[in-house]
């Protein structure tokens, strides 16, 4: 038997810092492609650079998650042993392949809207799996409420957003951004209540826990701050939008771990 | 509902006398290592299934409203559930039913991606470090096809345990029932009907399952998929079309405003 062992930097059961890192690069870079394809599709520079930005986001993401595996070398039985659409898992490996292409597609050769906006969608799947993933387990932080997948599709527009506003700082960016901070805030809230009477553990470690520090640096460091710093110094307000997108992932998946 | 000639095995825990010579003879027979264990107040040890332990009794004692005090004991192991969250989740099919509704997992092609450890609603699945493949009872799978009893089964002393078909094991889980509420335990109740398709491992319990940390209306891997992705459509399109409202809204007002 064949095994190679990569340290997992959370212990070896939990699923760790590379899922959290995956689940970040696929958020951030898949959330910039959106935005560009939605808001910007006429600025085909904008569209092809995100598209390069993304791919490489789900191209790292996907070797971390490979790393992450106890046996990474037999990664291929993903692909080529049987149909497995009941495993959020197996659809999501696909829409990672899938997507990857696409957006590698889009980024060397000029394609028409419809192609970028196909692509997109295969993008938005492998943005939304990830929660879907984690509402498919037995931990109730996870799976009690429908609202994770709002929460990472939310972040994932906040966090794109702001990958954006670091090379082309645009007023209708940051109305973007606002709005889908706003909503992301909204939507952990209501996560955070709906979850409280089956997840207590989980939600009494984000709010005065062992995962206080990234609970609240999220809230303070990466969503507050940013929200005031909007319209002051916007640089300064995206890379800190990105530490919360990663902060939230964070401890979204150490929560429900707990 | 499982098939009336598949495997299954009954606990009694009226019956069980908390010896954990199922404990002994499960890591006898399948050569699983032992485990360091500490003193945590509770006669429960190891206090939690890992890879190398299959089975391990759970403890509960303290005093009823009334002053009695009460003793009880459950198995904690893999149910074998016919609609089982483990096999649904995994995305390689190495964990499956095999012949007689037994799960077990083919450790040549488990990748080690854990999800089946996140998916199981008893914990009953867990990941082998040295090995990088999960591990999990097989219901002495080497030994019931050939005829034989569990090793667990074989052990106990008192009956707690018996192994048949799924019809006889049903048809006694419903006996035992029947003896103890003319007894007087009103609260005596049959686990694992209506769980997950039905399990394969039966309890007869005296208390309500909630007294042994039992979890009661597990929804199937399976429907928490099918809420996760629905969810995250409306969520994909609401937030899409939301955020697009928004933007294009506002500079329709400043257009008309110029």
């Amino acid at each position: 038997m064949i095994t190679v062992n990569f340290p997992n930097p959370i212990g070896e059961e939990h699923w760790g810092l590379w899922i959290v890192f995956y689940f970040f690069l696929a958020g951030a870079t898949g959330g910039a492609y959106l935005l560009s394809v939605l808001f910007y599709g006429k600025d085909q520079g904008l569209v092809r650079r995100s598209a390069l930005w993304a791919f490489l986001g789900v191209a790292v993401g996907a070797g971390l998650l490979v790393i992450d595996l106890g046996q990474p070398l037999r990664f291929l039985n993903l692909f080529l042993n049987g149909f497995h659409p009941a495993s959020v898992m197996w659809l999501g490996s696909w829409f990672l392949v899938l997507a990857g292409a696409g957006l590698l597609w889009v980024y060397l050769r000029p394609t028409s809207r419809g192609v970028q906006q196909g692509v997109a969608v295969l993008v938005a799947l492998v943005v939304g799996y990830t929660a879907v993933l984690l509402m498919q387990t037995a931990k109730p932080f996870w799976n009690a409420s429908p609202l994770l997948p709002w929460l990472f599709l939310a972040s994932a527009a906040t966090a794109g957003g702001a990958l954006l506003q670091l090379w082309y700082p645009h007023e209708k960016l940051s109305r973007l951004v606002t709005a889908s901070a706003l909503a992301e805030g909204a939507v952990l809230a209501l996560h955070l209540i709906w979850t409280y009477p089956v997840a207590t553990p989980g939600v009494l470690a984000l709010l005065v826990g062992p995962l206080a520090w990234a609970f609240w640096g999220f809230v303070v460091v990466g969503w507050g701050l940013p929200l005031f710093l909007e319209r002051r110094n916007v640089a300064l307000a995206a890379l800190l939008t990105l530490v919360g997108a990663f902060l939230l992932r964070y401890f979204v998946v150490m929560a429900g771990q707990v | 509902m499982p098939n009336p000639n598949d495997f299954a095995i009954l606990f009694d825990a009226s019956r069980c006398i908390g010896c954990k010579a199922c404990q002994v003879a499960c890591k006898q027979w399948n050569d699983l290592e032992a485990e360091k264990t500490e003193n945590r107040g509770s006669y429960a040890n190891p206090p939690r299934l890992t890879a190398h332990t299959w089975i391990s009794m759970r403890y509960y004692e303290g005093l009823r409203p009334d002053g009695d005090p009460y003793f009880d004991f459950i198995r904690g192991s893999c149910m074998h559930c016919t609609h089982a969250p483990c096999v649904a989740s995994c995305p390689t099919g190495a964990m499956a039913h095999r012949e007689g509704g037994v799960v077990t997992v083919d450790e040549k092609t488990c990748i080690g991606c854990r999800f089946c450890v996140q998916a199981c609603p008893y914990e009953a699945v867990h990941f082998d470090e040295a090995k990088g493949v999960v591990h999990k009872c097989t219901m002495c799978y080497d030994r019931i096809s050939n005829g034989d009893q569990p090793a667990c089964v074989k052990a106990c002393p008192t009956d707690a345990l018996t192994f048949g078909t799924y019809q006889e094991i049903r048809a006694l889980a419903e006996e035992r029932l029947r003896v103890l509420k003319e007894r007087g335990y009103a609260r005596a109740n049959v686990y694992g009907l209506a769980e997950l398709g039905g399990t394969h491992i039966l309890y007869v319990l005296t208390e309500h399952p909630s007294q042994y940390d039992l979890p009661k209306a597990v929804r199937e891997a399976e429907k928490r998929a099918a809420t996760g992705w629905l969810s995250a459509g409306i969520a994909a399109a609401v937030l899409g079309a939301g955020l697009k409202f928004i933007v294009e809204r506002r500079e329709a007002l400043k257009g008309g405003g110029q």
